[in-house]
């Protein structure tokens, strides 16, 4: 298996009547140029690619794939094309739209709206450096996800699943917008064979179902990536994985830490979404946004002096990379 | 060309019959084979199934009516079947992949190919001799090649398959070229395990494949006992004398150009191999810019 990843299109390569004009990013399926169309529009190419299958080197346009590897090289043009199909299916102002797609080099092209700005997990790791008691507002969380909702339970109507929601995956543009991105694994569920998994799972926002053999996805598994996320805007770290949770789960203990900071209810919507038990979570978008949407009386409940020794009690034990860390801690406090 | 042909699988004492078998032909060629899916693994059954089917497929698809690198059609028709399980595996997100052996035999003309990997093997007799068999891909074959290894051992033990995450190891022969006369047995270690090669050549040579087959069967459940083994075997007879009348002789010679004959039957998953050939890649591109168009045009 070659390890040198394949060579980018260099600059003022035209494909398809777009001219590139860098390199955006790159990933396990291929590349992502910022290029132009002939009216001088900024676009998002992304090119069929996969580092594992196939070979470019500098200065060329086709890619190499070992004949061995064609098999595999068309099974993933395959989920290529999916991805494709799915975004093509959906114009919605929170899900990236698929402008044009075409073949080209002896691979596909798939042309996206040029978004500008920064991802979501982007934003968190900038908020969580900040130290502050909360890394984004509450506010700012629930008119988040409801934008990321509204997008989503479009996604749903379609009968299809993203299954690959993560704060990665989505997109805050610089005029304020969340874009959902990257539905490369995207599947239409409801379609013939409802117990198909894609392999492929991101730990901490794959729900447990991602995790087994034959059981059933829908769009409480997206869900459950969703709570992931709000989850990961209120700590900062995403959470435990899933197989994790199912042997100790911690998360209600997590979650107590937030106690007086985030409301008691968004708190309990997080952990209704991340429920192991998928008929446990919002068994719909709808469901899910009707109760982040009410915004009336928000309760905060402090944690009790009891609570507090109990939680710090816990990371002395069970944490042992934090022990000394929380020993002076404690220590000074005793004090 | 001629041959006659019979096969037949067992289930024997196990709870499922995991050994696949069926050849097809076109007019000058013949394609044989045989797999056993592995148990300890998932779905062993599918496994060889989705061999079966993809050697057989590609065999349709080359065969017009012969073959043309019968060596290299066999080894990629091979490694086709393994990525195929592997494909299946991923596709249906199983932690573990279904396996199987392959034993796959080639007759054109006068010349006769195999490949195989694993334990299923083939044998070829001639005037009541084994002329060749092949050797096992299993530790306890190879034993005595590679005195390194842990002595052992038990016949199951093989060091390679089909469906497993390692490349598979696989061997190809030929061209042997036959006589008349002689016969090719494909079968499971069902088989082999419980009968040794000495009796499978002597019932082999002494009647027609029609009934030595059979019996060999019969034989090898009976010593297998009540915990026997799948046993399946398939054996042919190359250009029957014209003296001898068999039912399931089966000549090709009156058969037209680009007919193709199989007993492997399609079916089970939806398994056009290679299917997304540049037809398919142009279709898709179009209905997802057709879509593309459909979704612009409601938003306006």
């Amino acid at each position: 298996m070659s390890k040198v990843k394949p060579a980018p299109l260099p600059p003022d390569t035209v494909i398809g009547g777009y001219r590139v004009v860098r390199k955006v990013s790159a990933g396990g399926f291929g590349l992502v140029y910022l290029a132009v169309d002939n009216e001088g529009q900024q676009v998002a190419v992304k090119e069929y690619l996969p580092s594992s299958l196939a070979t470019r080197g500098p200065g060329e346009l086709l890619p190499q794939v070992q004949p061995e590897k064609l098999s595999l090289y068309r099974l993933g043009l395959k989920s290529f094309f999916e991805e494709g199909r799915a975004l093509a299916q959906i114009s919605h102002p929170s899900v990236v739209s698929v402008l044009n797609f075409f073949r080209e080099n002896e691979t596909v092209y798939m042309v996206m709206n040029f978004l500008e700005g920064a991802t979501l997990q982007d934003f968190i790791i900038a908020a969580r450096e900040l130290k502050k008691q909360k890394v984004f507002r509450e506010s700012t969380i629930r008119s988040l996800f409801d934008e990321i909702l509204r997008g989503l339970r479009i996604v749903h109507q379609h009968k299809m699943l993203h299954l690959d929601i993560k704060p990665a995956n989505v997109f805050i543009t610089d005029d304020n917008k969340a874009v959902m991105i990257d539905f490369g694994a995207a599947r239409e569920v409801l379609s013939k064979e409802g117990n198909f998994i894609r392999p492929m799972y991101t730990p901490g926002f794959a729900a447990p179902e991602m995790y087994r053999r034959d059981s059933s996805m829908g769009p409480w598994t997206d869900i459950y990536a969703i709570g992931a996320c709000i989850y990961a805007c209120m700590q900062g770290y995403p959470p435990n994985d899933a197989p994790q949770r199912l042997d100790k789960d911690r998360l209600g203990l997590a979650l107590s830490r937030l106690r007086g900071v985030y409301s008691d209810n968004l708190i309990e919507v997080v952990e209704w979404c991340m429920s192991l038990d998928p008929l446990s979570r919002p068994q719909s978008v709808f469901a899910l946004q009707k109760e982040l949407s009410r915004e009336n009386e928000r309760r905060y409940t402090k944690l009790s002096v009891g609570e507090k020794v109990r939680l710090q009690f816990d990371s002395l034990v069970t944490d042992t990379k934090k022990n000394l860390r929380n020993v002076t801690v404690f220590g000074a406090r005793t004090k | 060309m001629k041959f006659s042909v019979f096969q037949v699988s067992r289930k024997g004492g196990r709870d499922k019959n995991e050994d696949r078998m069926g050849y097809c032909y076109t007019r000058e060629s013949g394609l044989f084979v045989l797999a056993d899916g592995m148990g300890g693994h998932p779905e062993g059954e599918v496994a060889s199934q989705l061999a079966l089917q993809i050697v057989s497929a590609l065999y349709q698809k080359e065969a017009r009516p012969i073959v043309k690198d019968a060596p290299a059609f066999l080894s990629g028709a091979l490694m086709a079947a393994h990525h195929q399980i592997i494909r299946y595996a991923s596709e249906k997100g199983m932690l573990d992949t279904p396996r199987t052996t392959l034993v796959a035999a080639l007759v054109q003309g006068a010349s006769a190919f195999w490949v195989h990997c694993g334990d299923s093997r083939l044998y070829l007799v001639r005037d009541g001799e084994l002329l060749t068999r092949t050797r096992d891909h299993s530790y306890s074959e190879h034993q005595g090649t590679n005195p390194g290894s842990p002595v052992a051992l038990n016949r199951n033990i093989l060091f390679t398959c089909l469906g497993s995450p390692s490349k598979p190891m696989f061997d190809v022969t030929g061209p042997v070229t036959l006589q008349q006369g002689d016969k090719i047995m494909l079968c499971s270690d069902g088989l082999w395990g419980t009968l040794d090669d000495s009796e499978i050549v002597r019932q082999l040579s002494q009647q027609p494949v029609s009934e030595a087959v059979p019996e060999l069967v019969e034989r090898a459940l009976r010593s297998g006992g009540v915990r026997s083994d799948n046993v399946t075997v398939i054996a042919l007879e190359w250009e029957t004398p014209d003296s001898f009348e068999s039912t399931r002789g089966i000549s090709t010679d009156s058969i037209h150009d680009g007919v193709f004959a199989s007993t492997i039957q399609a079916g089970l998953l939806d398994l056009a191999v290679d299917d997304l050939d540049d037809a398919a890649i142009e279709r898709s591109i179009a209905e997802i810019n057709e879509a593309i168009r459909r979704s612009v045009a409601r938003k306006a």
